[in-house]
């Protein structure tokens, strides 16, 4: 089976999560793993368009919010499914992701990247002072209301609707790696003009996966308001989430499936560590987490730029090399 | 299968390309030749899609090309290499090949025995799992005409697939290049090296100043005065009398 063995790592990966809740129902513990597997998720979104497209987006909070605003609303003001909310995020995200994908064509790089902060920024003004819709700064409580098709669940269902959603994307990814579309889409990062010249429409290529990826983000968007039970405009439409988005893939390893999965678990495991220790009584170091947390990012980028993957296949050669 | 009809391609203030008319017959081998700056690339930039003419025609197998995104022109049969070599960097020479074969084939397997033929042919065999960034540029090269022959065109662009190479590596690309014609593809070939050329090329077409100044057989072209001027300069002509 050599299709399994490619995939050990993420069949190890999920394959603990799954069978974690028979070792403890422990909600702290239980709750790291949802955070841990959604983080990985919305990674794995962001890589789509920021690894295999190698359209480095840092304004994928845009459409985390619109998927956890479209289902904060639908259920408050309308009293409908989150899962409706979550296909009017969808639709919407779609909308917003074809605009991005647009932009991805006029503006390079860097220029992009700050494009992408500006579009989040204007999700932000407006969901803050559009009061009448959105409640403005006060943010909207999504109410809880037990039940799978209202997604009022417990610690142990959130395990496995994550889980589901985060094996999902790590198979969108692989399909990524391997497809006609995903090979074209390497060509189009790598070199436009000579993908062009291949017959390959670069303009098309980038914005379908610059959307794909902007659905993905709002799908667990939605399923994050639902799970936290509040949506916040300064939280959902900011710069730090887009930028986590990012670096869990960049940590994990960019452009790879199981990459996003990685860096989530590293780094939201080290957020977690740092948060209990150092806050709660000993308040004079409530902030000291981001401090060591931006030590440790500079550190990865610095000595391990191909992140954790990266490092995995250095160590294989070396040790294939040591037994030739 | 291509003509240009009065192509003129401007920058600006500056006419990189003026009302050049040129025509190819399927199976031929054109070589066209000038000076850095005569417009060569432009040219090759106009026909392939990457500008828009201001003034003139394109017509490739009859069609109007004139304006039409690369992709297209690509999806047609006419696809080109670049002369500033455009590898998929950090993907191996195999997954390269095998994004040009995968323009006619839908099939991932069939694309990548495709390749791996294409591979063998342009004579990349022992170096198909390396990264395209890693490979000498004389392979480079080689890379470029074989993703570009993947795709299987009918009239392919080789925008100075010779430049830089030393002369062991000349002769593999001139025998790799006479395979491809024998291939039945009908070729452009932009070139520097006169001489390669002299051995390459059924016609010949000069351009200097974005002009077409002469047009004919490799001996014809070397014996035209104004060839010899625009290549070698008038004071090489002061001197020689």
């Amino acid at each position: 089976m050599p299709e399994l063995r490619r995939h050990w790592a993420a069949a190890a990966l999920f394959g603990a999560a799954a069978v974690a809740p028979l070792l403890t129902r422990d909600g702290f513990f239980l709750d790291s793993i949802v955070l841990i597997l959604m983080w990985g998720a919305l990674s794995a979104a962001w890589n789509v368009a920021g690894g295999y497209a190698g359209q480095v987006s840092i304004g994928h909070a845009s459409f985390f919010g619109i998927g956890a605003y479209a289902a904060a609303l639908v259920t408050t003001r309308l009293q409908q499914s989150p899962f409706v909310g979550m296909v009017l995020g969808v639709v919407v995200s779609v909308g917003a992701g074809a605009v991005i994908g647009y932009l991805s064509n006029r503006l390079k790089g860097p220029y992009f990247a700050l494009s992408t902060i500006a579009f989040s920024q204007v999700l932000l003004i407006v969901a803050s002072r559009w009061r009448g819709l959105t409640s403005g700064s006060e943010g909207i409580p999504v109410p809880f209301r037990p039940g799978l098709w209202t997604l009022g669940l417990g610690h142990l269902a959130w395990l496995y609707v994550a889980l589901v959603v985060a094996v999902l994307y790590y198979l969108i990814e692989v399909w990524l790696e391997r497809s006609r579309f995903g090979y074209q889409l390497a060509g189009v990062r790598e070199d436009e003009d000579a993908a062009e010249a291949l017959g390959i429409a670069s303009r098309r290529a980038k914005v379908i996966a610059v959307t794909l990826s902007a659905a993905l983000t709002s799908i667990v968007g939605t399923l994050w308001a639902q799970y936290i039970g509040f949506v916040d405009p300064f939280y959902v439409f900011s710069v730090p989430l887009s930028v986590r988005f990012a670096l869990n893939s960049i940590i994990g390893g960019v452009g790879t499936a199981i990459g996003p999965y990685l860096g989530s678990i590293f780094i939201t495991s080290l957020e977690t560590y740092l948060r209990a220790t150092f806050s709660g009584v000993k308040t004079g170091f409530t902030g000291i987490y981001l401090i060591l947390y931006g030590a440790v990012l500079i550190l990865v980028v610095r000595f391990a730029p191909e992140g954790i993957t990266g490092i995995a296949a250095r160590v294989r050669a070396r040790s294939l090399r040591a037994r030739a | 299968m291509l003509a240009l009809e009065s192509v003129t391609k401007r920058f600006g203030g500056l006419t990189a390309v003026r009302s050049v008319s040129l025509e190819v017959r399927a199976g031929e081998l054109l070589g066209i030749i000038g000076p850095n700056g005569a417009g060569k690339t432009t040219l090759f930039n106009v026909i392939s899609g990457y500008y828009r003419p201001e003034e003139g025609r394109v017509v490739f197998d009859g069609r109007d090309v004139t304006g039409r995104p690369p992709h297209e022109i690509s999806r047609l049969g006419l696809t080109r290499t670049f002369q500033i070599v455009k590898p998929f960097g950090n993907l191996s020479v195999s997954d390269n090949v095998m994004i040009g074969a995968l323009t006619r084939l839908r099939s991932t397997h069939e694309a990548r025995a495709e390749a791996s033929r294409v591979i063998a042919l342009c004579g990349l065999g022992t170096h198909a799992s390396a990264r395209a960034k890693a490979l000498p540029i004389a392979l480079r090269k080689r890379l470029e005409v074989a993703r570009a022959l993947a795709t299987r065109p009918r009239l392919l662009l080789l925008d100075e697939v010779m430049a830089g190479l030393n002369p062991s590596e000349l002769a593999g690309i001139v025998d790799l290049i006479r395979r491809v014609h024998a291939e039945g593809v009908t070729l452009i070939v932009i070139e520097h090296i006169m001489a390669a050329m002299m051995r390459l090329a059924q016609r010949i077409i000069m351009l200097h100043h974005g002009e077409k100044i002469a047009e004919g057989t490799p001996a014809e072209v070397t014996q035209d005065r104004r060839v010899i001027d625009a290549y070698l300069g008038e004071e090489f002509t002061l001197a020689e009398a």
